[in-house]
């Protein structure tokens, strides 16, 4: 005789069970790090070395020069806020991608793991990494160049929220290519953010960039970000505004790039998440 | 016993590698189900849209058309709510290769809810069976590829499934801990009534294990039964009796004939197809007959034989 089926009842509650799928995909990208140097190498090798490297440049070019003082600050500063875009782009997109070169792109997406799960879990794993990376990069300044870089105050908070904004949509837009393209796209990764970088006007003033460029870097979020800490730092002020116009751009483009990138999973899953498999 | 898989009209269809080229139909119209505990062959040639039906019973491809469903609900809305209790594992995919076994099998166990005492205790059964419990703390870079297969098996059964997909679960394994493997699936199959669909090249394999076989082609059904019937359904028994004497030997061919079943010489030994139900009778007659034959073989058609003729029909077609 048939009975009535339904789906048998989970071990957890459905709360308790997204959280441990959460939870078991951070720890998969955690344990690997006690072993492997090049994974610890990109959060605090490589950011250990742009701080030293770009401290003694911009110490040499202070010289006694005390005006020249801000520029200093600025430049370490700015340090610390593009390891927070570069830490929390590159989380999403090498989180995918380190699944296909490990072949374990089908393992993770055959199980009852969502995609908003593992969107919420490079989320989780971005922040969490940004934190530690550029609260490693503040220290080696202060310790290196008697510099504290916390000296701009709660300043700090927005332009680390408005970084990370820009960072996850950057990040989520590499995803989108690699998960729709595949491994011959991976480049993405790097050259993405990479672009966004003489853009935002990192480390001098946008009037500094050619015409052209310069009307493209007003469309990028960071370029408000890295202006306005130099404003804050040179003139003591802070442009309102110019934080507010991160902040509207970053969110038309998160919203952008989350769309962008659940649409490219959809039309990587007509195409079988499996061909990423040897 | 209930159907525990259902899928019905399901086709998937990509576009050709350029623009402008010809779709490719990978499935064509597929319907099957599979019922609670049974162990489900799925077999073909290369090509035939077997890893095609499983990617799409596993939710990471999109069907063109068609339905699945699972515990009696539609895969694509429930897919986490049914994905809890389904596993798979395959040749063809790998875990993190900077990841111990241990800590590998624990992100799964994770992922299906799993605490950790349920867990470690479920590991230890498994991967002590499998002979890779000594192995645990090595990363999968480190394993051979046979180990590697064990543990992916592992993998599949750490949660307990209720429904496991199995791709070629004993390609790459040495004989005895292929046998192994099989004796486990049959175990599982028996004691919590998994429901295992099985994919496999090894004819004798499938034979031993699934209660039922479907045959692709094209990714078309091309038939669906039991292993047996569907060897029996190409070629009947082939039974060899060796007959010195000449004269008894061509009393034997006519006798063979004269009731319909062919028959080929070779030296001593006469060749006859026939149908397994009719040997006794052939053999009391020749008895009554007083044909004397040294010796006897018989040979059941295979499954092989069934795929090889199967899939030479491709060809020539």
């Amino acid at each position: 005789m048939k009975t009535k089926q339904t789906i048998p009842p989970a071990r957890l509650s459905k709360r308790k069970s997204s959280a441990y799928r959460v939870y078991a995909l951070m720890v998969r990208h955690a344990l690997p790090m006690k072993r492997d140097f090049d994974l610890l190498s990109d959060m605090l090798y490589w950011p250990l070395m742009d701080t030293i490297t770009w401290g003694i440049a911009s110490s040499w070019l202070a010289g006694s020069d005390s005006t020249v003082g801000s520029a200093v600050l600025s430049i370490l500063i700015a340090l610390v806020i593009w390891n927070v875009i570069w830490r929390a782009q590159s989380e999403v997109s090498r989180n995918l991608i380190d699944e296909i070169w490990n072949n374990n792109l089908v393992n993770v997406f055959s199980t009852a793991l969502t995609l908003r799960e593992w969107m919420l879990s490079v989320l989780l794993q971005s922040f969490l990494k940004m934190f530690i990376s550029a609260g490693f990069v503040s220290l080696v300044i202060l310790g290196l160049y008697a510099v504290n870089v916390y000296q701009i105050g709660w300043w700090l908070v927005p332009f680390t929220v408005n970084a990370t904004l820009t960072g996850w949509s950057v990040g989520f837009v590499a995803a989108a290519l690699v998960i729709r393209y595949g491994q011959k796209v991976q480049t993405v990764v790097w050259t993405l953010p990479g672009a966004l970088f003489p853009l935002s006007a990192v480390y001098f003033p946008v009037d500094q960039l050619p015409v052209g460029l310069r009307q493209i870097s007003q469309l990028v979020p960071t370029t408000y970000i890295f202006e306005s800490m130099r404003s804050l730092l040179f003139t003591g002020t802070l442009d309102l505004q110019m934080l507010w116009l991160s902040f509207g751009l970053n969110a038309i483009y998160i919203v952008l790039a989350l769309w962008f990138f659940v649409r490219m999973f959809r039309k990587s899953k007509e195409l079988n998440l499996a061909r990423f498999s040897n | 016993m209930n159907d525990i898989v259902k899928v019905k009209n399901l086709r998937k269809v990509y576009p050709g590698p350029k623009r402008g080229a010809a779709e490719v139909v990978a499935v064509e119209d597929a319907s099957f189900s599979i019922r609670e505990g049974e162990i489900l062959g799925l077999l073909g040639p290369n090509g035939a849209g077997k890893s095609t039906i499983i990617s799409m019973l596993l939710g990471v491809l999109t069907p063109t058309s068609g339905t699945v469903s699972i515990f009696g609900s539609d895969l694509h809305t429930y897919h986490s709510e049914i994905m809890q209790h389904v596993t798979f594992a395959s040749t063809y995919v790998r875990m993190p290769w900077r990841l111990t076994v241990i800590e590998n099998l624990r992100v799964f166990g994770l992922l299906y809810g799993q605490s950790k005492a349920e867990f470690m205790e479920r590991a230890q059964e498994l991967l002590t069976f499998f002979g890779v419990w000594n192995q645990r703390n090595k990363t999968m870079s480190q394993l051979s590829a046979g180990q590697v297969t064990r543990v992916m098996l592992a993998k599949a059964f750490i949660p307990d499934p209720k429904i496991v997909l199995l791709d070629e679960p004993t390609a790459s394994l040495d004989p005895d801990i292929a046998h192994q493997v099989r004796t486990f699936v049959l175990g599982q199959q028996k004691k919590h009534k998994t429901t295992i669909l099985y994919t496999s090249h090894n004819m004798d394999e499938v034979t031993e294990v699934c209660d039922r076989v479907i045959f692709l082609r094209q990714g078309k059904i091309m038939a669906e039964d039991t292993p047996e019937n569907l060897a029996n359904s190409i070629s009947d028994t082939e039974m060899v009796l060796t007959v010195a004497n000449t004269e008894e030997r061509k009393s034997l061919i006519a006798l063979a004939q004269k009731g319909g079943y062919k028959t080929q010489a070779t030296g001593k030994d006469v060749l006859i197809q026939i149908e397994e139900i009719h040997i006794s009778e052939l053999l009391t007659t020749v008895g009554k007959q007083k044909i004397h034959y040294s010796h006897i073989t018989v040979q059941q058609p295979t499954l092989e034989q069934y795929f090889l003729q199967m899939s030479n029909q491709k060809h020539e077609n």
